[in-house]
């Protein structure tokens, strides 16, 4: 993933370059991932590997014209959205918080449970969101968490970790 | 006429009602609030449908699509920004109606119009589905393959301003589509070793985390910390001279919307743009004077042949098997999971599935009518709820639904790889759209290209053997040089 412009980069780098080389490099690998898989299966028409051939044949080149748009100074327009101010400049400290919020969860959801876990998440994510009142964001995460476990395992029969909290719920 | 009568009777029993009533009332909640569209709700709603017989399923499904066309109105209209990218053309004269105190008429010539360009746009379905799948019969797997060859360029193309972002979004989704286990052969494909991608990437998680995740991973980026603006709104009505400056605006809006959405590559913007261009033209008298500073006719002719043109987007999903629109592609997910494949074979072996379905669309249409014309207060309150809470419970919502697909842990760290991939697209520009449609068109374009061959014998000239295939490669390299094209004539009248 492309990271801020830290100011030590060479003056040609870009972000997008990041995305544009993550395109080539994707390529290459369905080449060479795929190079492994036999092709002795199919004796009449195409084997497993001709279709992958294509497509990562396609994304190398479609890579490289990426590229080539990027440092030629072509640019994306950043999608519009009815939350998102498109002049204000990134803020990678929220990402990061947000992206950890989210791993985090990802982390303690077997041991914990669904109810605890996603507490924690609605909870963390609205405070790094900016929420404003810390102990409304607590509430509403536990109710979110306590009816959606009920909705959805008794209700639903959706299997979700009942953690810690085993034989209490 | 009869199958559809018969349709009527199955979509008018009350379990399949109450199916329509969700499905309309969950889509206008989605359409109105930011941050999640159609496309994702009904990939959630993939596995918890799955007891669920097809029919109400997708009766379901088809609510949620034309609901959200319907939310998506009320959100560019009361909000100071565009909402969906369907309904950004709405906010352009939408907004500024209702900041001079005529709110309830956008809002009522929005939903009016939605009801008229759905209705009539449902009846040309009926009329367009039988006519396509009558010349579709004799389609061949080259046919196929070339058919998603132009969805594939035309969709990547059309949705970006430039070609080589869009391509590179198709791109990711055939790669994500080749991961797991080939369909002919039982090969492992880009597994990376890991058992748990032998089945591949599952579309739930693929478009969860493009749309949500990639969502709230951007918002967080650039989170407007001002509160949003949000126009009060009492009853949408309207006079007698709206009216009269509405509908043909309407009529106009659904002509240009049907037909593009029956495109690959069609979508909503481009019809709703050529609507606001084309009222903006034939604007006279008073709509002149208006016309940016909140002309009716503006958001009537835009909401119509947005709300056509999911309606034509019905036609080649259903006869033919091709999206032509990220929904249509989830959608499409959805017949495969029910171990159907939408095409010609659909209307002879599951009639009753499908004209079901379409009659529910006139239901539905309906249904939103009376859900969106005096319940708009209510939904205009939605628009309040503070972001922190409303992205958070965005991303609880998508961890559940992903999770619940297997109880796997692994499925979670994916959703969040696929997340800073839908975030880096939305930062460059890169249309989410042609990834959605290619992860689940590639698999297919794959086994029609590979039957295709074997029937050649090796020979690929086979892949140009009919007219039709050669017509539709064709059709694909205008969609790739048109972008060309354009920049020559810019170049050359400047």
């Amino acid at each position: 993933m492309p990271s801020a412009d830290s100011g030590k980069r060479p003056r040609w780098w870009r972000p997008e370059l990041g995305l544009a080389l993550v395109v080539l490099g994707l390529g290459v690998f369905v080449v060479v991932g795929t190079l492994d898989v036999s092709a002795a299966a199919s004796q009449l028409g195409l084997g497993p590997r001709f279709f992958p051939m294509l497509v990562g044949g396609a994304m190398v080149l479609i890579g490289l014209f990426y590229v080539a748009d990027v440092l030629r100074g072509g640019r994306g327009d950043p999608e519009e959205s009815e939350d998102v101010d498109p002049d204000a400049p990134a803020d990678w400290r929220s990402v990061g918080l947000v992206s950890g919020v989210f791993l985090g969860f990802a982390a303690v959801l077997d041991l914990l449970g669904w109810i605890i876990s996603a507490s924690l998440l609605f909870f963390g994510l609205s405070v790094v969101l900016g929420a404003a009142h810390r102990l409304r964001a607590a509430g509403i995460a536990v109710i979110l968490a306590v009816t959606t476990y009920l909705l959805f395992v008794k209700g639903l029969g959706v299997t979700l970790p009942a953690g810690v909290l085993r034989g209490v719920i | 006429m009869q199958l559809l009568l018969d349709g009527f009777a199955a979509a008018l029993t009350p379990v399949n009602l109450m199916y329509a009533l969700i499905g309309v009332t969950l889509g206008t909640l989605v359409g109105v609030l930011p941050g999640i569209g159609p496309a994702m709700t009904v990939a959630l709603l993939l596995p918890i449908t799955f007891t669920v017989p097809p029919a109400s399923a997708f009766i379901m499904f088809a609510g949620i699509y034309y609901g959200g066309m319907y939310g998506g109105s009320t959100t560019s209209i009361l909000l100071n920004t565009p909402g969906e990218s369907s309904s950004m053309i709405t906010a352009l004269e939408g907004n500024k109606m209702a900041r001079r105190g005529r709110a309830a008429q956008a809002l009522a010539t929005a939903a009016i119009g939605s009801f008229v360009a759905g209705t009539i746009a449902t009846a040309l379905l009926v009329v367009a589905a039988p006519a396509v799948v009558s010349f579709a019969i004799s389609f061949g797997p080259a046919d196929y393959f070339a058919l998603a060859i132009l969805a594939f360029t035309a969709v990547s193309s059309v949705l970006s301003r430039s070609v080589v972002r869009g391509l590179a979004s198709l791109g990711f989704g055939l790669v994500i589509g080749l991961i797991g286990i080939d369909q002919q052969t039982g090969q492992a494909r880009l597994t990376l070793g890991l058992r748990q991608l032998l089945d591949g990437v599952d579309v739930v998680i693929v478009a969860v985390g493009l749309f949500a995740l990639g969502e709230a991973l951007y918002v967080a980026s650039r989170l407007r910390h001002a509160a949003p603006e949000v126009v009060p709104v009492g009853r949408a009505w309207m006079g007698r001279s709206d009216w009269g400056r509405s509908w043909r605006p309407w009529l106009r809006g659904t002509a240009l919307g049907f037909p593009f959405g029956a495109l690959p590559g069609g979508g909503a913007e481009i019809p709703t743009f050529l609507s606001y261009a084309a009222e903006k033209r034939l604007a006279r008298g008073v709509a002149r004077e208006e016309y940016g500073k909140g002309a009716i006719e503006g958001v009537a002719g835009p909401e119509a042949a947005n709300n056509a043109s999911a309606a034509g987007t019905l036609v080649p999903l259903l006869t033919l098997g091709l999206p032509t629109s990220a929904t249509a592609a989830i959608m499409l997910a959805a017949f495969q999971q029910y171990g159907l494949q939408p095409g010609p074979q659909l209307f002879d072996h599951n009639p009753a599935l499908v004209w079901g379905m379409i009659a529910s669309l006139f239901i539905g249409n309906a249904m939103l009518l009376v859900l969106n014309l005096p319940l708009a207060p209510l939904w205009a309150r939605l628009l309040l709820i503070p972001r922190p809470y409303l992205y958070a419970g965005i991303v609880v919502f998508a961890a559940l639904g992903v999770y619940a697909l297997k109880a796997s842990v692994v499925d979670l760290v994916v959703l969040f790889v696929l997340g800073l991939l839908g975030f880096a697209m939305r930062r460059f520009g890169l249309p989410v759209a042609p990834a959605v449609i290619g992860m689940i068109l590639g698999p297919m374009a794959e086994i029609q290209l590979r039957r295709a061959l074997a029937i050649g014998a090796g020979d690929v000239s086979v892949l140009v053997e009919s007219w039709v295939s050669v017509v539709l490669l064709l059709l694909s390299g205008v969609a790739l040089l048109t972008p060309l094209f354009r920049r020559l004539w810019a170049r050359r009248a400047a």
